[in-house]
């Protein structure tokens, strides 16, 4: 099967603070990942190093054969690499409407946001209920189900989520979760950051662990790991 | 009643230019996060090239090519301006102190440029438009007329663009998330670019309207702008409406002390107005808390 | 105190007496008169550096207080007919209650608010000052104020030699109090509230009480520097409010470097012979300046002083 993400041996960081110490994985056609590993290891780091709002100093990310490892933010986006940030209100005097009128801004999924936008809205609900509200007045539930939705507007090739149920309820979490797997559903690759292994499990077919900035360990759904195992692993590692 | 409305009329001609000009500074700063001292030059350049390209001193090429190059040129200077005094500073630790400097800079490099191009002797354009209009038993000079017509029709335009088109969507975008608005396709930099050009196109038809009813010198525009910054203040720098209503406010609020107080004191008293509002509401009059 | 005479004085004092055998060398009043500006000019950035740099204040009001310090020598020596002995340090004082001023809506407000409002404040002053003519001269100015004297010795007839040293002796004073204030305890505290205002207040620094003492901290010496500034030039005008003044000493002090003191002083130094060398140019030499303001914020953000410390040897962290 034909690679849709190459990230190789990249590095990379923060002004000069290193964060990401050589990382490498490989995304084919149709395929779910899912990241996991403790905070402050480079999970979120890598991904914004992968939409082009980071540098990578060393390393090469390639899209569909092509290097886009010095291409700016809003030429990634139109290639189709879509980033959910962690926790993003978006624009947060707009319109739940405009937010997602706005996540159709590249040129490539202009044409399509009205097919779109109906998706979006089949998939959430609940944006459809709160249209003409601000997008600050939403709950944080909300607030994730809008990013998501403004990121399913920019009519995506490569969906990168980043921790969607961070902070929720156990009720929205599932919720949620099920909204992301109907994305799933629809094949379009993913890249998912998450702390909770189970929803991991559920919704991916590999997992890479990422600790000190690079990948340590994978695991995949049909090697039949069970997710005690991984949280031993996991836990295991993080109390030595 | 007679004297009431010479004054109103007085207010609302200030508080039009006031807007043209408090908009463009909103504008960037609520885009950029930064303050453009260079603002007020702008008006003075815009007043400027339009005697330049459009008076028989000039070029005499006729009032409406002047504006044209006017706002134009300046457009091309704010993004000029843009890209090489604010965005090598972006991520700059001290990146509102950087740009101050760097834009005093600019107001310095540029006043005496001008100063230098078009010595130091007075010059004034004709006004827009001639004669007096007979409104509501009061003569109107019809230039005044048109200031405050013209004014709140830019701003309009201004308001539709930022409301109904994409790239407007997308200027109020990297306001208010620009994370965001980068993972949604928005080339931010373009926006910074766009934004100033606007701010500064504004500055220029503000200057031109001016430049027919005060003499063009480099320093025309550094009393406006402190108005401008009044206004900018007033209004809660966040957002272009309250700036708006800002503008009108203070120049309605400066006739009057003119009128009452003197020319002397109305600069302290507009001052002494600005700190009492921001004891009451540190977010501007009609700023609002988040 | 000791720390700092010992790890600062073996490079100051040098410096110190260096500028103290200038006057010797350099006859021609003409070349004193650009060290006594330039030493004026020294002081009054490497104090806004206080409430600037080190406060994190964006304080656009610093020039007003150089000036509220020239008007109150002024009419204290002119008009009350006091000695300028005494008016010069007691400008110190109404500088100080104008910072105090200032402070009021200062304390509540954030970030580009602060400059709006200091920057609203020079204004007010300026325009006070212009409105209270029959007390300030108004536009005019006060010209003709009553120079420095000792027994029979007039500090405006003996080819500026005495300004000279008073003007250093200011300088000197001034550096090493502003030195000393950064390295102490409040300047310590100064600094965490600016890094990390939430933690500071959770350590029960007040942010409004650091606020205020900062600024009047930075406005003592340079009121003291602005008396100075008319008693030498025997002028107070409200010149020292324009724009031109403003952005070349905020110049110095971003030029020179943020949270040093040294460094806007080595500017103010460079800035001032500069701008006096290139007088033949005309506007030309503003375009010059501009231009090399530029030029020096892109090339060394942290301004001019950060190459002198980046040449030096590491010293121990506890320096800052």
């Amino acid at each position: 099967m034909a690679a849709v993400l190459e990230v190789e041996g990249v590095t990379g960081g923060y002004g000069r603070i290193p964060v990401l110490h050589g990382v490498s994985l490989q995304l084919d056609a149709g395929e779910r990942i899912g990241l996991f590993g403790p905070n402050g290891h480079g999970k979120t780091t890598l991904l914004r190093t992968i939409s082009g709002l980071l540098r990578p100093w060393q390393g090469d990310i390639r899209f569909e054969g092509q290097s886009i490892a010095s291409r700016r933010p809003n030429r990634i986006v139109d290639l189709g690499i879509v980033h959910v940030m962690q926790g993003s209100t978006m624009f947060r005097d707009m319109s739940v409407a405009e937010n997602l009128r706005l996540g159709a801004y590249s040129a490539r999924a202009r044409p399509d946001a009205a097919a779109n936008l109906e998706r979006v809205l089949q998939i959430f609900p609940r944006l459809r209920e709160r249209s003409a509200q601000h997008a600050r007045t939403l709950s944080g539930g909300e607030r994730q189900m809008l990013a998501i939705g403004v990121g399913l507007m920019a009519a995506p090739r490569l969906l990168m989520l980043d921790e969607p149920t961070l902070g929720l309820a156990p009720r929205l979490k599932d919720e949620l979760a099920e909204a992301v797997g109907a994305i799933a559903a629809t094949g379009i690759p993913l890249l998912l950051v998450e702390q909770d292994v189970q929803f991991l499990l559920d919704l991916t077919s590999r997992l890479l662990m990422i600790e000190h900035g690079a990948v340590i360990a994978e695991f995949t759904a049909e090697a039949a790991l069970d997710q005690a195992h991984i949280a031993e692993m996991y836990f295991g590692k993080r109390a030595n | 009643m007679d004297i009431l409305s010479s004054v109103l009329l007085s207010g609302v001609v200030l508080g039009s230019l006031y807007a043209l000009m408090a908009t463009g500074l909103a504008l960037v700063w609520t885009t950029l996060g930064i303050f453009n001292f260079a603002h007020g030059i702008f008006i003075a350049l815009g007043a400027y090239v339009a005697w330049q390209f459009g008076t028989e001193e000039g070029f005499g090429l006729g009032a409406t090519i002047g504006i044209v190059a006017a706002v134009s040129l300046l457009a091309a200077l704010g993004c000029l301006i843009e890209r090489t005094l604010v965005r090598p500073f972006l991520g700059h630790r001290n990146l509102v102190l950087a740009v101050v400097i760097t834009t005093l800079a600019a107001l310095i490099f540029l006043e005496n440029s001008a100063l230098l191009v078009w010595g130091p002797r007075f010059k004034q354009l004709p006004p827009l438009v001639d004669g007096t209009l007979a409104i509501g038993g009061l003569d109107i000079a019809a230039h005044e007329v048109l200031i405050v017509l013209l004014s709140p029709a830019l701003l309009l335009a201004l308001w539709a663009f930022l409301r109904l088109t994409y790239m407007g969507a997308a200027l109020r975008a990297v306001s208010q998330n620009q994370d965001a608005a980068l993972m949604v396709g928005i080339p931010v930099p373009v926006l910074f670019a766009l934004a100033f050009g606007i701010s500064a196109a504004l500055a220029a038809i503000a200057g031109v309207l001016l430049g027919s009813i005060r003499f063009i010198t480099p320093a025309m525009g550094n009393e406006p702008l402190v108005k401008a910054l009044i206004v900018a203040i007033f209004g809660g720098l966040g957002s272009i409406s309250g700036t708006i209503g800002g503008a009108y406010v203070i120049g309605m609020l400066e006739a009057v002390c003119v009128y009452f107080i003197g020319l002397y004191w109305t600069p302290a008293a507009l001052f002494l107005c600005m700190i009492l509002v921001l004891l009451v509401r540190p977010q501007g009059l009609f700023g609002r808390v988040d | 105190m000791r720390d700092l005479l010992r790890e600062e004085l073996p490079l100051a004092l040098p410096v110190l007496l260096l500028l103290a055998l200038v006057p010797f060398v350099a006859t021609e009043s003409y070349i004193r008169h650009l060290f006594i500006i330039a030493m004026v000019y020294a002081i009054v950035a490497s104090n806004w550096d206080l409430s600037l740099g080190y406060g994190g204040i964006f304080n656009f009001a610093h020039l007003s207080f150089f000036g509220v310090g020239a008007y109150t020598s002024a009419i204290l020596s002119k008009t009350l007919e006091i000695t300028p002995w005494l008016s010069v340090p007691a400008s110190a004082f109404t500088a100080m209650a104008a910072a105090a001023l200032v402070c009021l809506p200062v304390l509540r407000l954030q970030g580009i608010y602060i400059i709006l409002v200091t920057f609203a404040f020079a204004q007010l002053v300026l325009q006070l000052i212009l409105s209270q003519s029959d007390i300030t001269g108004g536009s005019r100015g006060m010209v003709l104020l009553p120079p420095l004297e000792i027994g029979d010795i007039n500090f405006a007839r003996d080819g500026k030699f005495g300004y000279y040293f008073v003007a250093l002796g200011l300088l000197a004073v001034s550096t090493l109090t502003m030195r000393w204030l950064v390295r102490s305890a409040f300047g310590r505290g100064v600094i965490a509230m600016r890094d990390d205002p939430d933690y500071a207040a959770a350590r029960g620094l007040s942010v409004a009480r650091q606020r205020l003492m900062t600024m009047i901290l930075s406005a003592a010496f340079t009121g003291v520097a602005g008396g100075f500034y008319a008693t030498y030039l025997r002028v107070a005008s409200t010149k020292v409010f324009e724009f031109g003044i403003l952005s070349l000493v905020l110049s110095m002090l971003l030029v020179g470097g943020i949270n040093t003191v040294y460094g806007p002083i080595v500017a103010a130094f460079a800035l001032t012979f500069l701008t006096e060398f290139m007088v033949d140019l005309g506007p030309w030499r503003f375009l010059i300046i501009a231009a090399l303001m530029v030029l020096v914020l892109l090339v060394y953000p942290g301004g001019l002083w950060s190459i002198f410390t980046s040449l030096a040897p590491k010293r121990k962290s506890r320096r800052r």
